[in-house]
């Protein structure tokens, strides 16, 4: 044992970025996001480095403005089982919305692809998406932002209310008695709350690590209140290390106020990518290079995405960033807010803003130790017990799983092998009990 | 290649059993219905006998009672997706209900199972039969029978026409022009109706096939016109070979009188298979399947068809109750029980060992076995088979000694000779409506 806080990964599949240009600059194939051979290679690599889980984003709306990968794209929950199907030990994470999915559902899927899995799903469960999405789910509407976090609230009671369906010991397979299962094992939920009424049981038998992990996003007041209570693991969006600490120690403290144990409170994955380079200077050329990817229109609009899908191509681009009032305040709040936060503060022009948050994620740039000494400074000083890696090429993943993992893992921060076979037990988080159990 | 038609199969893949007691007599392994290493060997085998598809049924309601298969499942779209990463060929299909899923959400999960299959996923429409289902779904009324089908209809136009979204010459890939894709190839549904408004577009463009392939189980008046209309395959239920010619042929009428010309829709019933090396060894085994329920557990297997109607009640050597199954049931296979209960004059006892037994069973040597295969194909009975298999032994002497004769016969297929679902059944490729010059799209 070296002393130092073990590193986490979770990489995030396909990596095609969420920007309009990425794919005129990679290796990987044109039609990334719904080629399943492409998901199975990036998968058997992350595999290979004992990544610990791979995380599919999702969004419920497109439309002609949309970049590339929101044209196009698998839904979740069946590519995650498709990768579950090829892969042996690494988790398998997907978002989901509680604003369009019914509980029921949303509980037999994951609580399948835990099944199919063997232990290694997690649920990232998301209150909305933008309000148009609502458009695509008849006679659903789409609440405010605090309110969609008490519907949220409910839909997670429901959902981890139909996991524990089965106690774990029920299933005894006694041929000779004629005794399947100890039926007196299955527990109807009947919940009967304000938003939702879900009878169950469910017929899914709970998978090796109990239940899926809970991930979370929230970075507002009420998400993060909400994150801290509930999620084993959260994504969260830093721009540098001052503001991850701040965030970690506010989730912390949150946690521990709602009753968690410090070394309960949920695990902190700030969003990541890098540009490796053999030095320093080819790493800032690489990163360069990647900057002038975009055209200041691309850029310009691809803010929009942060701001529920706002309209930026309306402004001067050598203006001031524009004072947008509460537009993106019901969205992607975090991201917008420290977008605006940061146009302010630094006097940026609206091109200014746009090609410095073109790619909005935190970016580590260096040689391989130079990052490594990055990354283990965050997880060391408390900002972060881990990283979502977000890349936007081939490259770039295997740079990172080539170059940097073998560092950390020769450092003893990172491990050389799977110790654990579920998604919980990477993880370091206990199989909760069943609330039916003795 | 021989022009000849050719016999389809799908496998209905076989869990802990829809029956109380057959996970105590086969070699599969008990927790089956969760177990995916199992579907995984399954799977690979029905495909190197190249099979036309697998099929995974599916029920939201499990109580105390219930069969071993329903007490614990893994759920039917994402066990096809990771079945459909192991396998290259065979085709992958899901029973979802049209009452409980909204048609976005259908929509979605079937085209992203079709495009990372390539082309081989289908969807078994059943707009969902027990009214306990309605139960888990928040502010869900349950409709009658007929009103059901209807909602089905508009549910099925939505999902169809969201499948549509991308022409399948939209996405251009230009590089140096910067074109990802031609966006006025997108196309927003806006479907405003009376059970559904749903505005779209889907980011998923076409599989290989198109759209996935609708099946349907319709058997009342009202869900027979459905899957004439509507359908690529229908699961039917036929006992005997005159009443599966009566009701093949009032399909095959109802679809052309929709206006429906090819061999849409292919009619598939259930059947089980019994294979002895001789006519008396076959029947030896089908008397000890015959044995294995207990009478209790025979009699509680005809409840579901019968709004889980209590038949304990009753006394088994006394005639067939007459029970009615109500508005409610599925009232196909209910109907068939009483018809033959009534015709051939059969006690509660004898009617529940019989249906205790998948339906259409073929009991004999290899050879009798593939002739009645052969007879029902010929006479335009079927267009093919769901194996609905009762255990392991099943399912391998039906691949291993059943299949190579009806090849030799030129009767099933040597080897897969296209790469999609609707290839292997023979349907044509859907047009995409907004396809310059598109005729309206046919399932």
């Amino acid at each position: 044992m070296t002393g130092h806080r073990q590193v986490r990964f979770g990489l995030a599949i396909p990596p095609t970025g969420i920007n309009r240009w990425s794919w005129r600059h990679t290796d990987g194939p044109p039609d990334a996001s719904v080629n399943l051979a492409f998901f199975r290679e990036i998968a058997l690599r992350a595999e290979a480095a004992k990544i610990d889980f791979l995380f599919v984003a999702d969004g419920l709306i497109v439309s002609r403005r949309s970049p590339p990968h929101f044209l196009n794209r698998f839904e979740p929950l069946t590519i995650l089982s498709s990768l579950a199907a090829i892969t042996q030990r690494i988790g398998v994470v997907g978002t989901v919305t509680t604003s369009f999915a019914d509980p029921f559902t949303v509980a037999r899927q994951f609580a399948s692809l835990d099944a199919l899995s063997g232990g290694r799903a997690g649920w990232n469960l998301v209150t909305g998406d933008v309000a148009d999405a609502a458009e695509n789910f008849t006679d659903a509407r789409y609440p405010p932002h605090d309110e969609r976090y008490a519907i949220a609230d409910e839909h997670l009671d429901v959902v981890q209310g139909l996991w524990d369906s089965w106690e774990d010991d029920a299933f005894m397979y006694d041929r000779e008695r004629h005794v399947f299962a100890d039926t007196s094992k299955l527990h109807t939920l009947d919940h009967r709350g304000l938003h939702f009424r879900v009878k169950g049981p469910l017929a899914l038998q709970r998978s090796p690590q109990g239940q899926p992990v809970i991930f979370q996003a929230g970075a507002s007041d009420v998400g993060r209140a909400f994150a801290a209570r509930r999620a084993d693991a959260i994504f969260s969006v830093s721009p540098d290390i001052g503001a991850a600490k701040a965030y970690y120690a506010d989730i912390h403290r949150l946690a521990v106020a709602a009753g968690r144990a410090p070394e309960h409170a949920p695990l902190i994955f700030p969003a990541m990518g890098a540009i490796v380079g053999g030095s320093i200077e080819e790493a800032e050329r690489k990163y360069r290079d990647l900057l002038a990817q975009p055209t200041v229109a691309e850029a310009v609009a691809q803010l929009g995405w942060a701001f529920s899908n706002h309209d930026f191509s309306q402004y001067d681009p050598d203006a001031p960033f524009p004072d947008l009032g509460d537009v993106g305040h019901d969205a992607a709040r975090s991201t917008s807010d420290l977008i605006k936060r940061t146009a302010r503060e630094e006097g940026l022009t609206l091109a200014q803003t746009a090609m410095r948050f073109s790619s909005p994620q935190q970016r580590f740039v260096g040689a391989p130790e130079t990052i490594a000494d990055t990354i283990q400074q965050w997880v060391d000083e408390r900002a972060s017990d881990g990283f979502m890696l977000a890349f936007t090429s081939r490259e770039e993943v295997a740079d990172f799983l080539e170059q940097v993992i073998p560092v950390l893992v020769a450092r003893g921060v990172f491990r050389a092998n799977y110790e654990q076979d579920t998604l919980r037990g990477h993880l370091g988080r206990a199989v909760p009990i069943n609330r039916h159990g003795d | 290649m021989n022009d000849r038609r050719q016999i389809r199969f799908g496998l209905a893949v076989p869990g802990s059993g829809i029956n109380k007691w057959s996970w105590r007599h086969t070699s599969a392994p008990p927790d089956a219905s969760v177990n995916f290493a199992y579907y995984r060997q399954l799977a690979q085998e029905a495909e190197a006998a190249k099979l036309d598809f697998l099929f995974m049924a599916d029920g939201v309601i499990v109580e105390r009672a219930s069969p071993p298969h329903f007490l614990n499942r893994l759920e039917p779209l994402t066990a096809l997706a990771a079945l459909a990463a192991v396998t290259s060929k065979i085709g992958v299909v899901g029973t979802v209900a049209t009452s409980f899923a909204d048609p976005y959400t259908v929509a979605r999960q079937f085209a992203s199972l079709d495009k990372l299959s390539e082309g081989r996923a289908g969807w078994n429409l059943v707009t969902g039969d027990v009214a306990a289902a309605a139960e888990n779904f928040t502010d869900l009324p349950y409709l009658p029978h007929d009103e059901r089908y209807r909602v089905a209809e508009e549910h099925l136009a939505v999902v169809q026409g969201l499948w549509d979204s991308w022409e399948d010459d939209a996405f251009v890939y230009d590089k140096a022009q910067r074109i990802f894709a031609d966006t006025s190839k997108l196309h927003t549904l806006d479907h405003r109706g009376e059970h559904f408004r749903v505005k779209g577009p889907l980011a998923l463009q076409r599989s290989a096939q198109g759209q996935p392939v609708i099946f349907q189980a319709g058997q009342s008046e009202v869900g027979r016109d459905f899957a004439a209309r509507h359908a690529g395959g229908i699961f039917a239920v036929g006992q005997t070979i005159e009443n599966a010619k009566a009701y093949y042929a009032d399909i095959k009428r109802r679809a052309r009188a929709f206006g429906r010309s090819g061999p849409a829709p292919l009619i598939f019933p259930g059947m089980g298979a019994i294979i002895g090396g001789t006519i008396e060894e076959a029947e030896r085994k089908l008397k000890a399947a015959l044995e294995q329920p207990t009478l209790e557990e025979a009699i509680a297997f005809l409840s579901p068809a019968f709004n889980n109607h209590d038949f304990s009640r009753y006394d088994p050597d006394a005639p067939f109750p007459d029970v009615d199954a109500g508005e409610e049931a599925s009232r196909g296979y209910s109907e068939t029980i009483r018809r033959v209960a009534r015709e051939e004059g059969l006690t509660l006892r004898e009617t529940a060992q019989r249906f205790a037994n998948p339906q259409s069973r073929f009991v004999g040597t290899p050879e009798t076995v593939a002739d009645e295969v052969q007879r029902w194909f010929e006479e335009e009975a079927v267009d093919g088979f769901i194996l609905g298999v009762s255990g392991r032994e099943e399912f391998t002497d039906f691949l291993g000694e059943v299949l190579p004769i009806l090849r030799r016969r030129g009767l099933f297929r040597e080897d897969y000779e296209h790469d999609t679902l609707r290839g292997h059944l023979g349907l044509d490729i859907p047009e995409n409506r907004y396809a310059a010059g598109a005729v309206e799209a046919v399932a």
